[in-house]
């Protein structure tokens, strides 16, 4: 009997639900689509809408509350709220993964936001656009003064929730539910990776142009282009993680 | 047996059948939303506009946007094909509208396994790094005096993560702009509704946006999301849908 057909057939693995469910609101919480103090709908109502069970649901916030990224308040004005998380040590992450493993991430993440990019300088309007050039224009005022933002460690957080929304807008301007979902997802995996060797506002202007150079690209409606800096964008990036990864002692 | 000038006659009207049908799917979502726009404007001005409104005047909508909603008990009078149409609606405040809160949705999605669900966002623009509702086309469209907005298609990744149109109609109370009403349409929901009439036009045939964006289509040269750019172009001819941002392309013949 083969295996792989009976296995099919057995009944769905119901911890993968859960799984499921805490990887879609982690997700959102690490790029900030659901932000810090946000209260999230009811059990009932949030069960309804991601079509699981109560249980599942209920296993799945626990989870969330272990690690730190949902808060629940008893009684009135009670219920569950985001928190973004204080620091999920991105270093002790970083020690998880081996640099081969980094690699494939950049090239997974290179294929997305490549594709994302072409797609989007063929498709995209200048109303489409309009967000993303603000973005750009609110990280170069964060980096300009980074005390208004209150410390250094909130101007560069902000600067990575910005970092973050402006990938996602490129990715929304290729017009793609699907890649868009990926981008998001990848941002939430490596994301906060990614960002390590800019902690301190270091390389700022180095990023800030290769932004530049995929909003222009986009803007000018050259597909190529686009999709060579987008995916030079991310490559430096793994780059830089990787040599970071390999000065890690064990 | 068809001549090519009685050919051409049954291409203009499938033409004229297919706009009426856009017409009729959008007028369907906008008739929607005057009837949010008129209760909206009974809720911001409480007491005859005695004292400010508070978000809580705002949940005198509930029943009328829940009925609304594909699911809900949508009007007789109106064929099944618009009925079903809705994903999501609301009315959005002014910043500043309400007393109590400066940022306020008061908005709805329909919700397949029961009973409809509010959006809650975090409305505080210092904590969010999304949610300035005054710049999104929906918005800035009917702020700025558009009696009527379609925003899209976009991707909304805020709310669906589906592939969305966004109808937006003005608020005004007592003289001054109080709001916005919108509705979500889904562009799959939205091809189903048109495609059938698109369907009959011999060539291709295609909706497009204000700006050239492909809604639905009956080609997959020119599928909902790519843009058409042939602006003038001889090959094309280009029909008005009544005073909606939206017309219908068709092979010029």
């Amino acid at each position: 009997m083969n295996m792989a057909r009976l296995a099919v057939f057995s009944p769905v693995d119901s911890t993968a639900r859960v799984d499921a469910v805490v990887r879609r609101l982690a997700d959102a919480i690490a790029v900030g689509l659901l932000a810090d103090g946000e209260q999230l709908p009811s059990e009932a109502e949030l069960a309804g809408r991601l079509g699981v069970s109560t249980v599942t649901l209920r296993e799945a916030l626990m989870a969330l509350r272990q690690q730190g990224m949902v808060e629940t308040r008893r009684g009135r004005g009670g219920g569950s709220f985001v928190r973004l998380p204080a620091e999920l040590d991105p270093l002790a992450r970083l020690r998880t993964f081996a640099a081969d493993e980094l690699r494939d991430f950049g090239d997974h993440y290179a294929a997305i936001a490549g594709t994302a990019a072409r797609l989007a300088a063929e498709r995209s309007l200048p109303s489409d656009l309009a967000p993303l050039w603000r973005t750009l224009d609110e990280m170069d005022e964060v980096a300009a003064a980074p005390r208004a933002a209150g410390s250094p460690g909130e101007a560069c957080a902000r600067l990575r929730r910005l970092d973050g929304r402006f990938h996602i807008e490129v990715a929304a301007a290729s017009q793609s539910a699907r890649l868009t979902q990926e981008e998001i997802r990848l941002q939430a995996d490596i994301g906060p990776l990614l960002w390590l060797p800019h902690e301190g506002l270091s390389g700022h202007d180095e990023t800030a142009a290769q932004h530049r150079a995929i909003a222009g690209a986009v803007r000018r409606g050259d597909g190529e282009q686009a999709r060579a800096v987008a995916e030079r964008h991310v490559l430096d990036a793994t780059r830089h993680l990787i040599e970071l990864r390999l000065r890690l002692r064990e | 047996m068809s001549t090519p000038v009685s050919l051409a006659q049954a291409g203009h009207d499938h033409a004229a059948a297919a706009v009426a049908r856009v017409r009729e799917a959008a007028e369907g979502v906008f008739e929607a939303l005057r009837e949010v726009r008129d209760a909206a404007v009974a809720c911001v001005r409480p007491a005859g506009g005695a004292r400010r409104p508070v978000a809580a005047d705002l949940a005198a909508l509930r029943p009328l946007l829940w009925a609304r909603l594909r699911g809900g008990a949508l009007p007789a009078h109106l064929p099944a094909h618009v009925t079903a149409l809705i994903a999501g609606i609301g009315f959005i405040a002014a910043p500043g509208l309400l007393a109590d809160a400066p940022w306020y949705l008061e908005w709805w999605q329909e919700n397949p396994s029961g009973a409809p669900v509010r959006l809650l966002r975090n409305m505080d623009p210092a904590s969010s790094a999304f949610y300035d509702y005054t710049h999104w086309d929906w918005y800035a469209g009917p702020s700025s005096g558009a009696e009527r907005t379609v925003c899209g298609p976009y991707v909304d990744y805020l709310c669906t993560d589906e592939y969305s149109l966004t109808l937006s109609v003005p608020v005004v109370a007592g003289g001054s702009f109080a709001g916005v009403a919108a509705a979500d349409v889904f562009v799959r929901r939205f091809e189903g509704a048109v495609l059938p009439a698109l369907r009959e036009i011999p060539g291709p045939a295609f909706l497009v946006n204000a700006e050239g964006r492909v809604v639905a289509s009956n080609t997959a040269s020119w599928v909902a999301g790519s843009v058409y750019r042939d602006g003038g172009s001889a090959a094309f001819s280009v029909r008005p849908v009544g005073d909606l941002p939206l017309s219908l392309v068709t092979a010029a013949g």
